[in-house]
């Protein structure tokens, strides 16, 4: 009887599954088949987590440079003293989304409560963040509004520019599910995907005009007074809608009107409607994020069974590690820092003042070449960071914690190692709210700590001890500071697939749509500024994900199967690809696999040709996977790359 | 042939795991799934529906290590060891298409040019114990494939719910060597009779995907091997395709794999035996990057011609599906070999 | 005389020579340490075996004609993670054999009649084999033809032997690259332009084929347009291999395994096994 019941710890569904644990190594998975989102099945990456979770390639002692391997008491010594060298604004904490929520409450309760700093952000920061600032400022949830469990109740389902099946593959088997038993499912993407294929309608929009294709619609209903105006802020918001160019709309977003009174009427017509977008690292802007949930609102599809504005994470536990505060204006549950009655709550049960100033993301600080950055704390990160090398050369301290051998590695004064999620105790929230348990399946297979644990232990280490006997105190002490899971415990989850929040202690349920007090219109903060391809530069190159690049993924390097399948478009391509439709192709004078250079105004990156049927001509695709050029590339245009699938550079292609 | 009381059956359970690994169908605690795995003979679950997974893994393990060697470089030594595991095994209360899927497999590891090893150790010294579906389930169509209800063969011993008793058959010597010293009372024609009974009512209990296909099966089976299939069907599999091998993963007769040399933290390397899955876009790639299955909709089409072609079943000596139904549980999109049929069994239709 | 096979683990052998062929290529000179197999390892050409890199991994490789001196010799292309690491080992390093697996080259059948042998870029290695026993028996064959194409001079594999076979007299060999250097006298073109250049004999002929799908396909098309039929045209097939022993399936072509009933074919039965090739 060696399967035991976890959750999928790869992206942000949390699919359930049965691991096969022999001792302490895991020689199988299986899919669960009662879980109620991922019903018996898995996608690749999920099929294949036992490679992962059973891989050699682990940290197993702590280790301080120039010291080499010491014990944990040494190890932490050393950063105790390290960090308290510098100034709060010089310390900096970068949390994982894959770490479980216990975890990053307890770093985050460090980083605040012993270390001062308000310095603490999660990778893949903005476009999730995008998401939940819009649904928090429109409904008062920051998280997905509807449930996945509900997807087969909704009439229309959109999918707005994702490559659900590759990204969230249960999810996008969830939508192709609805559709064959009746859903209308349309896809609004400027690229051919799998889902698109799978949809009853495939709306093909120019790059970069998502944004203007959902407020056309939103205006084609307002216009026929269609609309629930009771909203608040929709004098503001009919006004905002006043400069879509409705009458260009084709020209502008290569959509046609009618397209848009399709959408229109259907969506208005339907009982239910569920929207569905990446979030994340490719999530979208905040301006794009309003208008979908701004249509949303104005066609009463928020706050019922069946609907939902829905954005999808890509990470396991990016949502429940924004609900644990990793950020720099946020405590648990989106608190505000800055509200004095949330900060006064944990003040009060810390018992000790919380640090004033405002923090910034390590984004910011590892960019900006100006700022007092001095000492940071990464956690179980990608090496994405890698980008920074040389910042990250130049700080005078920098600490590791992880489970796994990492590049990052390479930069750190001290190295901890933690357990793996198999080894101990966690809950991780999915993208729908769901908070998940998944208990400890084994002992560890080396002699190192629990996250949780140990950084209970580098608090100690300061005299100011949280206490922790297990995880499940981690969480009641989240419960009692967190409203949305004030009604969370580990002997509720145990019986449970999870629940989602808001749970209260008199809704041990969860809660499974949410219905707002108050639905508002949410204003976008910038005008429309789409961007043009021009003579010089006429293909409008989109950035995005490929399944097995999966967020440039450190952790499938220590697996076979999902390795071989990132690596089967990676050898064909081994410099990263740019995939073109085959009349430019021929335009171009290439043919598939030749050499090319990318040209942009501030930076040209070396590609391979992929000819595609899925981009429509005058376009071009590349996914953004670490390879030194197309990294370089990106960084030039960190700020378009951080608008995610929406991000569009004008460029030219040459043969070379 | 022995008709036993019905905790008999734990009597049998309980002898055999003094002697063997016992293996059977239990409910996992906590949500209640049925796994067919390691299990002591109290918690075995004779009534509990067909278990997710196959009992394939028993012989043929999701990930295990094959080989283990250690090369010194500098003394330039390498010491080699394969790794077997000839623990004996007792499978209790196999489903008959389980039992059919297990033959299959020992058809093509142990049946061709070439007998692998590693698959013998695991297959040798064991017992196996069939279990009669009186009552089928949701899922299976193992009536199209001419696997059940009932085993046919390949058992040491088959146990047969009657209602207040259970038949128990023998198959083979060893069967009867073992179960002789219990001395059960002897069954009769009658009881036979009621076993056959029982069996032609369960034929008629199957789901209508089931009944349906029934000839369809072997219509489609011709037309996969004549390739009288129209590349836009292919198209209309492929597309519902996510590439996550779910199929090939719960298949009990697929037996794709994949193997690596991993590193271990001890310094020696060990050489890993994974499940893997034509489905997948690396499977078939060349290092070169030559990739002669690359469309997704070619790799599918292999997958269900493996299972349905003459080419194959020569191999099996029967179709290579067992109408276990499993693969249309896990697959995310919906191309579960019964749907499968009946897309092709339009196309024909049209 | 009974064949034995190395079926399930590896026997050692130690790296004697590492030869430089053209870029990224290099041919291993390799002798068994168990001195029973050293000198009783016999096998067809046209076989292969796998090879395994102690650390990294095992892949397929075709091997030579013959033993020679006892040893035998791979020639190996670096391209991908077990090959990348055979590259990197030195003489005196050791790797793991299994085999000789696979049906080798039907010389007994084509005794007697004329053989073409086309090649492209790195295709001349499973060849070489082939062209070296029939230069051996070369009293058994009419015509002898190699036509070779690679992508530039530089590709060009087994230079040192191209030399060689260019003086044999009655081996008609015919050389071409894509394109030429400066200092390149021969052919530019790619390999078909030969055809139109070179006087092939049709009937009682046998042709073998080995390169790169695209090149592979273009040839097929100009040997049977000049007559030659489709079962007389012989071809060693590449797949990705796994275990050499008709196990992991991952060469299946159709209904054929690459590793037991390959690698050699003839056009004949590849037309008919259901798949790109």
């Amino acid at each position: 009887m060696s399967y035991m019941p976890g959750v999928c710890t790869f992206c942000g569904t949390g699919c359930g599954h049965y691991l096969k644990v022999d001792g302490t190594s895991v020689q199988g998975v299986f899919p669960s088949r009662v879980h109620p989102v991922s019903k018996g099945r898995l996608c690749v990456r999920g099929w294949n987590i036992h490679e992962l979770l059973s891989t050699q390639e682990r940290i197993i002692r702590p280790y301080v440079k120039d010291s080499g391997q010491v014990s944990y008491k040494d190890a932490i010594a050393k950063l105790v003293s390290a960090l308290s060298l510098y100034k709060p604004e010089e310390i900096a904490f970068y949390a994982s989304p894959r770490s479980s929520n216990e975890d990053n409450f307890a770093l985050m309760k460090l980083a605040r409560l012993v270390f001062k700093t308000n310095n603490i952000s999660l990778q893949a920061e903005s476009g999730h963040r995008n998401s939940l600032d819009v649904l928090y400022n429109g409904t008062g949830f920051a998280g997905m509004l509807g449930s996945l469990e509900d997807i087969r109740k909704a009439e229309v389902l959109i999918v707005a520019g994702m490559d659900i099946t590759t990204q969230n593959p249960i999810i996008g088997s969830e939508l192709h599910y609805a559709a064959r038993s009746g859903s209308l499912l349309i896809t609004i993407d400027s690229r051919m995907t799998k889902i698109a294929k799978l949809s009853k309608k495939f709306i093909n929009c120019k790059p970069g005009t998502m944004r203007m294709v959902f407020d056309a619609i939103a205006y084609y209903i307002d216009k026929q007074q269609w609309g629930d105006t009771k909203s608040a802020h929709y004098e503001e918001y009919k006004k905002y809608l006043a400069t879509v160019p409705f009458d260009s709309i084709e020209k502008e977003t290569g959509v046609l009107p009618a397209e848009v009174a399709f959408v229109a009427e259907r969506l208005i017509k339907a009982k239910s409607a569920a929207v569905f977008f990446s979030s994340g690292i490719s999530g979208l802007s905040y301006d794009t994020v309003a208008s979908i949930y701004n249509l949303f609102a104005l066609a009463g599809k928020i706050g019922k069974e069946g609907c939902g504005v829905n954005p999808i994470a890509g990470i396991n536990n990016l949502q429940g590690s924004f609900d644990m505060g990793c950020a720099p204006d946020l405590l648990t549950g989106y608190q505000s820092i800055d509200d004095a009655t949330s900060k006064k709550k944990f003040e009060k049960k810390w018992g000790q003042e919380l640090p004033t100033f405002k923090g910034k993301t390590v984004e910011q600080l590892l960019s900006d070449s100006s700022s007092p950055l001095k000492a940071l704390v990464i956690v179980d990160h990608d090496d994405g960071i890698v980008k920074y090398a040389d910042r990250l050369k130049s700080l005078p301290f920098v600490a590791y914690i992880g489970a796994f051998t990492n590049k990052v590695v390479d930069f750190a004064h001290v190295v901890l190692p933690i357990t793996t999620y198999i080894e101990t105790d966690g809950t991780f929230t999915n993208t729908e709210r769901r908070v998940q348990l998944a208990s400890q399946k084994c002992a560890p297979a080396f002699d190192v700590m629990p996250m949780w644990k140990l950084i209970d232990a580098i608090a100690e280490a300061k005299s100011i001890p949280f206490n922790y006997k297990s995880a499940s105190d981690v969480m009641d002490e989240i419960a009692s500071l967190t409203p949305a899971y004030e009604g969370i415990s580990y002997t509720l989850l145990s019986k449970k697939h999870g629940v989602q929040w808001p749970c209260t202690k008199k809704n041990h349920d969860g809660t499974k749509y949410c219905v707002p007090e108050k639905v508002s219109f949410v204003l976008p903060h910038k005008p429309y500024a789409a961007v043009q391809a021009t003579q010089e530069y006429p293909y409008l190159l989109m950035l995005g994900k490929a399944q097995h690049y999966w967020h440039q993924n450190n952790i499938m390097h220590k697996t076979f199967i999902p390795l071989r399948e990132y690596n089967a478009t990676l050898l064909l391509y081994p410099d990263g690809y740019v995939a073109i439709a085959p009349e430019d192709a021929k335009q171009i004078g290439v043919r598939d696999r030749w050499p090319v250079k990318v040209v942009a105004e501030k930076a040209s990156m070396k590609a391979m040709v992929m000819i595609s049927d899925d981009v429509a001509p005058g376009t071009a695709y590349v996914p953004y996977f670490i390879r030194e050029g197309i990294a370089s590339f990106l960084l030039a245009y960190s700020d378009i790359v951080s608008q995610g699938e929406e991000a569009t550079i004008p460029v030219r292609i040459e043969k070379v | 042939m022995y008709l036993i009381k019905k905790n008999d059956v734990k009597k049998i359970a309980k002898a055999l795991e003094e002697k063997y690994t016992l293996y059977g169908p239990y409910l996992d605690e906590a949500f209640g799934q049925c796994f067919f795995d390691k299990v002591s003979a109290d918690n075995i679950d004779l009534n509990a529906p067909i278990p997710a997974n196959p009992p394939k893994h028993v012989v043929f393990p999701h990930l295990e290590t094959i080989m283990q060697y250690k090369y010194d470089k500098n003394a330039k030594k390498a010491d080699i060891a394969m790794v077997f595991d000839d623990v004996p095994k007792a499978l209790f209360g196999l489903r008959s298409c389980d039992l059919t899927g297990l033959q299959c497999i020992d058809r093509f590891f142990l049946g061709q040019e070439f007998v692998d090893e590693v698959y013998r150790h695991h297959r040798s010294r064991m017992f196996i114990v069939a279990n009669t579906c009186v009552v089928p389930f949701k899922q299976c169509f193992c009536v199209c494939t001419d696997s059940g209800p009932a085993a046919q063969e390949g058992y040491d011993l088959n146990l047969t719910d009657l209602g207040d008793s259970y038949l128990l058959e023998v198959g083979s010597e060893k069967g009867k060597a073992f179960i002789e010293s219990f001395n059960f009372p002897k069954a009769t024609q009658e009881h036979v009779t009621q076993k056959q009974k029982l069996v032609e009512k369960s034929i008629t209990m199957f789901e209508d995907i089931a009944t349906e296909s029934k000839a369809w099966v072997s219509r489609v089976m011709n037309r996969v091997t004549t390739g009288f299939i129209k590349e836009e069907v292919w198209e209309y599999i492929g597309n519902q395709c996510i590439e996550c091998g779910a199929c090939s993963y719960v298949c009990p007769t697929c037996t794709c794999f994949n193997i690596n040399d991993a590193n271990t933290i001890a310094g020696n390397t060990e050489r890993l035996r994974t499940w893997d899955s034509c489905s997948y876009e690396g499977y078939s790639r060349m290092a070169g990057g030559h990739n002669p299955r690359k469309p997704i909709e070619d790799r599918r089409n292999k997958r269900f011609f493996c299972k349905l072609s003459y080419s194959q079943s020569k191999k099996y000596l029967r179709p290579g599906c067992v109408g276990c139904g499993r693969c249309a549980w896990v697959c995310p999109g919906d191309i579960g070999l019964p749907n499968v049929v009946t897309y092709i069994r339009r196309e024909i239709h049209e | 005389m009974s064949e034995q096979k190395i079926v399930t683990v590896p026997e050692i052998a130690t790296i004697e020579e590492i030869k430089d062929e053209i870029v990224d290529v290099k041919t291993f000179y390799l002798r068994f340490d168990n001195k029973e197999i050293d000198g009783n390892f016999t096998f067809k050409s046209g076989q292969f075996i796998m090879c395994t890199v102690f650390g990294a991994g095992e892949f397929a490789v075709s091997l030579p004609p013959s033993p020679e001196n006892d040893r035998f010799h791979i020639t190996v292309r670096r391209i991908g993670k077990v090959t990348n690491a055979l590259h990197d080992l030195q003489v005196g390093d050791k790797v793991g054999i299994r085999g000789p697996f696979g049906n080798g080259f039907p010389f007994e059948e084509i005794k007697g009649k004329n053989v073409i042998y086309v090649a492209g870029g790195i295709g001349l290695i499973p060849l070489r084999s082939s062209i070296v026993h029939v230069l051996q028996h070369r009293n058994d064959f009419g015509r002898i033809l190699l036509l070779y194409g690679s992508r530039s001079p530089q590709d060009l594999m087994y230079q040192y032997m191209l030399e060689q076979w260019q003086k044999i007299e009655g081996f008609e060999t015919f050389i071409t690259v894509d394109n030429g250097t400066p200092e390149w006298k021969g052919n530019v073109g790619i390999i078909t332009t030969l055809f139109d250049k070179v006087e092939i004999p049709v009937e009682n002929t046998v042709a073998f084929v080995c390169g790169p799908p695209v090149m592979f396909n273009a040839v097929i098309k100009e040997l049977m347009q000049r007559g030659i039929k489709d079962d007389m045209i012989i071809s060693t097939l590449e797949r990705h291999m796994k275990c050499g022993v008709g196990k992991c399936q991952h060469c299946a072509i159709g209904r054929t395994l690459v590793c037991t009933d390959g690698p050699v074919y003839t056009y004949r039965q590849i037309k008919t096994l259901g798949e790109q090739i």
